[in-house]
């Protein structure tokens, strides 16, 4: 094999450098984003480039009787009966019973979200788009609205899609022989969980630049996304052009977490809305469009029950849990992207016989939810793991018992568990095991007992989590969305001067892959770092891909770069051979250099001769040169399945209810790691994220669908002081699928920390008798939960109504 | 446009520019300096930071025009400056970046606080760094890279004095340093670039306010009426809050002027009625403000009527074409009567005030303050009646709540399933 | 989220200032915009004019006397956090400065404007009503002085006419035995303030008082007895000050407010 075994034991070492897989490597992307010269969609000028701005329903349901646009601005402001030949965004799955909605580009009949686009706005300048804005008249008649899904899944509840019939997209279910449990199960817990509406808030949002080039008869979309070629596929649809016709291109991208990994309606209609007027079209979202009407995601509500014998082994799990899905269903990963992965996802890292859960996908007067860093896994993961801890006191033993008892164990591995997912590889009690060492459990106990002299109280907490990353066709054919990822390809190919360009189809966007895919490729070729390139983000110069999310770019990519340079390789060895007179299988590349018996030649030499000295060429070389496009399918598509382990230790100030996290460890296993600094950055920015879930990011909405925080003082996304210091720990226990035992890592961060904070607190909590069973965890939540505990005060602050008439009420209340 | 003149990067630039352009618009648009970020063009993410006369600056907040005069330095300026670059070099190495767009505000705030301060451990270097949001690596690298910096070498660690580049050692290349240390105000301050002349007052179209008239309370000696406020529970998108007090004054009388709709209108700052009530339906305009955030919503309501319990309740919504917002709400008024220690017959008022937002206003979370504005509407009611009752004929101080134009309208109102309703034909 | 159009004048004096108020109802003063500019970006407040006062020397301008100190209504955050005005309180409004929002806001906030806006969160309306501080206030056809309780008269709401600006603040000297303390709650550093209690004694001019702020009204003030201990309150303490004060609030909120008060008097009284 060539340079790189296909499975490693053990932690790579790769004997050829220092700049290759397990080096920790500075990143190449750094320099420009620190000079201010990195390149986003919002820096895009284009000549004659006209700014847009749209008109968004003030309303979270109503029927649309007339949209007043005054004379002065025809020709610039169009609504949905102007976008002749434009299909509506259709996101289906193939699961049965799914229902489907059909989103429109701008609103036609009705609204059924605020936020929802009714009207584009075109005008030189963003400011004066917005005038525009202001001055177009919508005439709404309101409709009774449907914001909490739980009142959604109740019958008589108004209806968003009414042909449907109920407020259903989805149910989805599984039961493995759970009534056999209750004859078994020495001990039960119950708990109603819920977490909150989130937004995914990369600090740059989305931006589109759309232009149609007559020259080339294309479409050329900028657009700030995880997935151009998906992009590009959806626009095809909607606008009923070829695939050929369109080119999406995805600079610099300040951030995704999954908000963009989806197709969005604005991107629709400003590429049809350029083609329309005859200039390039520029729509940047501002952050009250990105709280207010977009970026929504994460909303769970949970009944789950934990069966445990007197041992405290878990028997059972029984979940009836519903996601808020919001109105439309987001291509391309549906409106059950939550919901439908919870029966599959809640298991966890756990052996246990038997298994009932619901799930259920509601539409709700609110924006659609969308992808979000460890899509499900965050809210199944709080929901699980309080509940077990819940089930632990219960039973009057410490929290991990019940975990000991219960997780898989290494010797099973690999484990298919109750809801057949496959996992990999791993030793998930060591992990729990390190992190409770780590944490130094004891002496937080200790610390416990003495009590602290400022009055708080301090609790521990701990959880765990796997993430099945890099899944691939067999996973997403049975779900059945509008893509389906398959084979992953990237293009290697020598430059004459004998640099090496990487080409994928996945994007980059602060997860460091122009770094660490050159250290996939200098593994393999020993090319020096600083020659080597990674062209991304356009589908004109890229190979297709899926995109990037669900922490698949490091297998599927990685995996497709190796498999380039791997057969590179092989044509190089092979010109080098013949100039090095050698047999083939006498040659081997160390360090960049072709080494044979008898001497030995650079690779970069080996690339000028094939470019610019064919002369020098033996006539039976493989013509097929130095370019190579690979493909790379992973033995097994079923994905790797990283874990981890998280603990927290937090200190509560009673009587204010402010929490500080004084200590936070991560136990994590992502297999062989390509950059240790990277996946360090990756857990400890997942982590931060995880804390704004656990604490603070709540975006609320009232009864009539109002959301309530159009700014980032209402909607509080964690600064420097609310994010800890984080010590983390790595186990690399290699994959025995992947091509040089990786796994995929850049959710799991976020997956745990409102689960281990909430068990922190809840420990906190325990000798008070008050449970937080909410997410965020607010000061004024842990404060109220605290007083739930006490007898209520003699009178009650709040006076009861008079009786009147018709009961002192409102009228017709 | 206003005409300015500025230096940007150490260049002279001259620019024309409408007065609401950003700062970071400008120097984005403008100048094609796209290394200044927008994130949330509210002042909270920082990732617009630029310097203004050397002093850290929220871009998207700041106005190009009032920069005339300004030296200003974008993350573009800060190529050869000795600090930044060991800033970039402590970022790298420290993994402070990742996606790179909060980076050069990031950056930017990171080298004023080392140039400002020393010797700062790792949670005072958070809290000074707190008003720059990073989404993807959680602070820590950050931390670290500044920390490393901070604790740098001798050549580091002497900041000099404010206004002072310390890398050039020198003052900054601006005239007067000395001014700009001296001046106490947002830079830049009284520099000599010519003031553009003041617009003519063309007061269009506004309805005046008139300076508030002292409050007339003939044949009083009292104080004010007492209003106690509880805050209920909302009521599906409506907040609600009671309030009650007593008038010295019969039950009777309270009705009689309660029930006289353009009376009782006036006890209502803020409302101007188009005219007297059409059966129960009455159609208005509510000037609100908070601040300096001001809707005027133009609406109908509905006043419904139990006289045996003495008991009005109005009701109503509008809208504010300007805000794109809109207001609902109802006052749910119930009198009875109290004798009052020296056997007189005063009336207790029991109010019910709902109000609901939708739209620009409602989104603007601080829903404190509007109930805050709510209760005082409310008090401010209270007074004006007792004042009428005392003098049908008194002056009441329209303008002295600059709130009440705000939330009246709202009070007009109600929820807004319950506005459908009401304004289809019964 | 661009404001709307607006006209822009930089008039060269207070009394320019205020006949351009005066003159153009739909005017409103822009000092150093850390409030005005995100509202105005967000179309919340859509003026018709902005009257640019940041570069008017007068109201930039700082003087002390022997009874206190006057700031002009301009002077930064930043320049008093950095100590570059006279401090009547020996250090204590220098604390507060450095506690509030951020160094990029601070550099262009304004104690004038913290006041005029009367937000009931800014941590200037607080602090500065435990200290007795008096605002001058001048108009189109005179000046005034107003205690600044009376000043505020809620949320976001003062005493100010149309054609009035605030010019001035003036708080009174401190003796070098007075004690402060300022504790300010929120739910994350440099946002909007959830509660804020501060305390204000000393011995030799009598005063004592204690402020709860961040109500969402205006911030409410006792005057403590003189037979109130100089010393942390307790629990009890802070809960009955909040009732003299009527505040009003749900049980949360109202154990916030006594919890900084209390840690407002701890810090005070730390010894």
């Amino acid at each position: 094999m060539l340079g790189l075994p296909a499975q490693s034991k053990g932690k790579w070492g790769s004997p050829v450098t220092d700049q290759g897989i397990g080096a920790r490597l500075l990143r190449k992307e750094d320099e420009r984003y620190m000079r201010g010269r990195g390149q986003f969609v919002g820096d895009i000028r284009l000549a004659g480039m006209q700014e847009v701005a749209f008109v968004r329903s003030p309303l979270a349901h109503a029927r649309i009787k007339g949209v007043r646009i005054p004379p002065a601005h025809r020709g610039r402001v169009f609504i949905a009966q102007d976008l002749t030949g434009v299909s509506a965004i259709r996101a289906d799955t193939s699961l049965p019973g799914f229902k489907s909605s059909l989103q429109p580009v701008l609103a036609a009949d009705k609204v059924r979200y605020v936020g929802e686009l009714v009207a584009l706005c075109i005008a030189p300048t963003r400011a004066e788009a917005e005038d525009v804005v202001g001055e177009i008249a919508l005439d709404l008649d309101p409709l009774p609205v449907v914001a909490d899904m739980l009142q959604a899944r109740k019958p008589g509840a108004p209806m968003v899609h009414e042909h449907w019939g109920d407020n259903l997209y989805l149910t989805s279910a599984i039961d493995v022989d759970f009534e056999a449990v209750k004859a078994k199960a020495a001990v039960s817990v119950t708990k109603e969980l819920r977490t909150s509406r989130q937004v995914m808030s990369p600090i740059e949002g989305r931006g589109v630049v759309a232009q149609w080039h007559s020259r080339l008869g294309q479409l050329i979309v900028h657009t700030s996304t995880q997935q151009p070629h998906i992009v590009r596929s959806g626009l095809a649809e909607c606008l009923g052009l070829d695939e050929g016709q369109i080119r999406v291109v995805a600079p610099d991208v300040g951030g995704g977490f999954g908000y963009k990994g989806i197709l969005l309606p604005e991107e629709i209609a400003l590429a049809w809305a350029t083609r329309k007027v005859g200039a390039p079209l520029r729509w940047i979202e501002d952050r009250r469009e990105n709280l207010t009407a977009n970026a929504n995601c994460r909303e769970h509500h949970y009944i789950l029950s934990a069966y445990a014998d007197a041992e405290g082994r878990l028997l059972a799990l029984d979940c009836e849990a519903t996601v808020d899905s919001g109105a439309y269903s987001a291509y391309p990963f549906s409106a059950c992207l939550e919901a439908g992965q919870i029966a599959s996802i809640l298991p966890g890292v756990y052996d246990f016989p038997h298994y009932r859960c619901r799930a259920y996908s509601v539409a709700t007067n609110k924006p659609p939810i969308l992808p979000y860093r460890g899509v499900a896994r965050t809210g199944v993961c709080f929901a699980l793991e309080v509940t077990l801890d819940a089930l632990a006191r219960k039973l009057g033993s410490e929290p991990n018992h019940v975990r000991f008892k219960s997780l898989v164990r290494p010797e099973q591995m690999p484990f298919d568990n109750i809801a057949k997912r496959h996992f990999d590889s791993g030793d998930y009690p060591e992990a729990l095991r390190r992190a409770i060492e780590a944490i130094g459990f004891a002496g937080v106990r200790e610390r416990q007992r003495r009590g602290e002299p400022d009055g708080r109280r301090v609790g521990i907490g701990f959880a765990m989590y796997s993430e099945q990353a890099g899944h691939g066709t067999s996973v997403y054919a049975a779900w059945g969305i509008p893509f389906v990822p398959g084979h992953e390809a990237a293009l290697a190919r020598f430059t004459p001067d004998g640099g090496l360009e990487l080409r994928i189809g996945a994007h980059s966007h602060g997860q460091g892959l122009e770094t660490t895919l050159s250290q996939v490729a200098h593994s393999i070729l020993g090319v020096p770092h600083e020659r080597i390139r990674l062209v991304h983000g356009d589908t004109a110069t890229t190979p297709y891909s899926t995109g990037t999310w669900g922490s698949r770019c490091m297998i599927m990519a990685g995996g497709a770069v190796a498999a380039a340079c791997d057969e590179l390789a092989r044509r190089v060895l092979a010109i080098a051979a013949k100039l090095l007179q050698a047999k083939p299988e006498e040659v081997r590349l160390v360090a960049g250099e072709v080494v044979g018996p008898a001497g030995r030649i650079a690779v970069a030499d080996v690339a000028r001769t094939w470019y610019r000295r064919p002369q020098d060429l033996p006539g039976d070389v493989d013509p097929g040169g130095l370019e190579v496009t690979a493909g790379y399918k992973a033995k097994r598509d079923t994905g790797t399945f990283s874990y981890a382990a998280h603990a927290a230790v937090v200190a509560i100030d009673p009587e204010t209810g402010e929490l500080e996290i004084m200590d936070y460890v991560v136990v994590e296993d992502a297999g062989v790691l390509v950059n240790p600094m990277i996946a360090d950055g990756q857990i400890i920015g997942g982590m931060a994220q995880g804390v704004g879930t656990a604490l603070y990011e709540e975006m609320r909405f009232d009864a009539q669908g109002q959301p309530l925080a159009a700014t980032l003082s209402d909607y509080l996304l964690p600064g420097p002081t609310e994010v800890p210091e984080v010590r983390i720990e790595h186990m690399e226990t290699p994959s025995p699928y992947t091509r040089f035992g990786q796994k995929g890592l850049g959710e799991g961060g976020a997956i745990a920390p409102p689960a281990a904070i909430t068990n922190a607190v809840n420990d906190a909590l325990q000798g008070l008798g008050a449970e937080l069973l909410v997410s965020p965890i607010t000061p004024r939540r842990i404060v109220e939960a605290i007083a739930r505990t006490r007898p209520p005060p003699q009178a009650p602050a709040a006076v009861e109504s008079p009786p009147g008439p018709d009961g002192h009420g409102l009228p017709g209340a | 446009m206003t005409r300015i003149a500025l230096t940007v990067n150490d260049t002279p630039v001259t620019a024309e520019v409408t007065p609401r352009t950003q700062l970071a618009e400008f120097l984005r648009e403008h100048l094609l300096l796209t290394g200044t970020h927008i994130g949330c063009e509210h002042g909270i993410c920082g990732a617009c930071t630029v310097e203004i006369d050397g002093e850290i600056a929220r871009s998207c907040i700041t106005y190009a025009v009032t920069c005339d005069g300004a030296h200003i330095r974008t993350i573009e300026g800060f190529d050869a400056d000795a600090l930044m670059a060991d800033l970039r070099r402590a970022f790298a190495e420290a993994h402070a970046l990742q996606c790179g767009y909060c980076t050069p505000g990031m950056l930017i705030a990171a080298r004023d606080l080392v140039r400002r301060k020393s010797g700062l451990n790792r949670s005072e270097i958070r809290t000074e760094m707190s008003g720059n949001l990073c989404r993807c690596t959680g602070y820590v690298g950050i931390v670290d890279a500044i920390e490393r910096v901070m604790a740098g070498g001798p050549s580091l660690q002497s900041a000099p004095p404010q206004g002072l580049d310390r890398n050039h050692g020198k003052p900054r290349a601006q005239a007067g340093g000395d001014r700009v240390r001296s001046w106490l105000g947002p830079a830049p301050g009284p520099v000599a670039s010519p003031t553009p002349a003041p617009p003519r007052a063309s007061p269009v179209g506004r309805a005046d306010v008139a300076p508030a008239p002292r409050r007339a309370a003939p044949g009083r000696a009292r104080g004010p009426i007492e209003v106690t406020v509880d805050v209920l529970e909302d009521v599906g998108a409506e907040s609600r809050i009671r309030q009650s007090f007593v008038l010295p004054h019969p039950r009777d009388a309270v009705w009689r002027l309660m029930s006289d709709v353009p009376a009782l209108a006036r006890c209502m700052p803020g409302l101007a009625l188009d005219g007297p009530p059409s059966g129960d339906k009455v159609s208005g305009r509510l000037e609100a403000s908070l601040g300096p955030i001001r809707a005027s919503f133009a609406g109908e309501g509905t006043l419904r009527r139990f006289p045996s319990d003495f008991r009005q309740v109005v009701a109503g919504s509008g809208g504010d074409p300007r805000s794109g917002s809109r207001a609902s709400g109802s006052v749910d008024y119930r009198l009875s009567a109290v004798t009052d220690e020296a056997g007189g017959e005063t009336t207790r008022v029991e109010v019910i005030i709902g109000y609901a937002l939708t739209g620009p206003l409602a989104q603007f979370g601080r829903a404190g303050l509007v109930r805050d504005l709510v209760r005082r509407i409310g008090e401010a009611l209270a007074q004006n009646l007792d004042a009428q009752l005392c003098d049908p004929g008194a002056a009441l101080p329209q303008a002295q709540l600059g709130g009440l134009s705000l939330l009246l309208k709202a009070l007009a109102d109600q929820a807004r399933a319950f506005l459908s309703r009401l304004l289809r034909p019964r | 989220m661009k404001p709307v159009a607006f006209a822009y004048a930089r008039p060269a004096s207070v009394g320019e200032a205020a006949q351009m108020l005066a003159a153009e109802p739909g005017a409103k003063v822009l000092a150093g915009g850390q409030t005005l500019g995100p509202i105005l970006n967000l179309r919340l407040a859509q003026p018709a004019l902005l009257i640019d006062i940041a570069r008017i020397p007068e109201l930039a301008a700082v003087g002390e006397d022997a009874d206190g100190a006057t700031i002009g209504a301009t002077v930064t955050h930043a320049a008093i956090e950095d100590g570059r005005v006279p401090d009547p309180t020996g250090g204590f409004l220098a604390r507060v400065a450095r506690g509030i929002a951020y160094r990029a806001v601070r550099t262009r906030g304004t104690i004038g404007g913290s006041l005029a806006h009367a937000d009931p969160a800014a941590d200037w309306l607080s602090c500065l009503s435990a200290l007795g501080t008096q605002v001058y206030i001048t108009g189109a056809t005179g000046t005034r002085t107003l205690e600044l309780d009376t000043f505020v008269r809620g949320t976001m709401e003062t005493a100010l006419a149309k054609d009035e600006l605030l010019t001035a603040v003036r708080i009174p000297r401190f003796s070098p035995r007075a004690r402060f303390g300022f504790h300010k709650i929120c739910r994350k550093a440099g946002e909007f303030a959830e509660a804020i209690g501060v305390v204000a004694y000393d011995p030799e001019s009598a005063i004592y008082r204690a402020v709860a702020g961040a109500t969402n009204g205006r911030p409410l003030v006792l005057a403590l007895r003189a037979g109130v201990a100089a010393k942390p309150f307790t629990v009890a303490e802070a809960e009955h000050m909040l009732q003299s004060m009527r505040y009003a609030g749900d049980a949360y909120e109202r154990q916030l407010h006594a919890a900084a008060l209390r840690r407002a008097s701890e810090l005070a009284f730390a010894p």
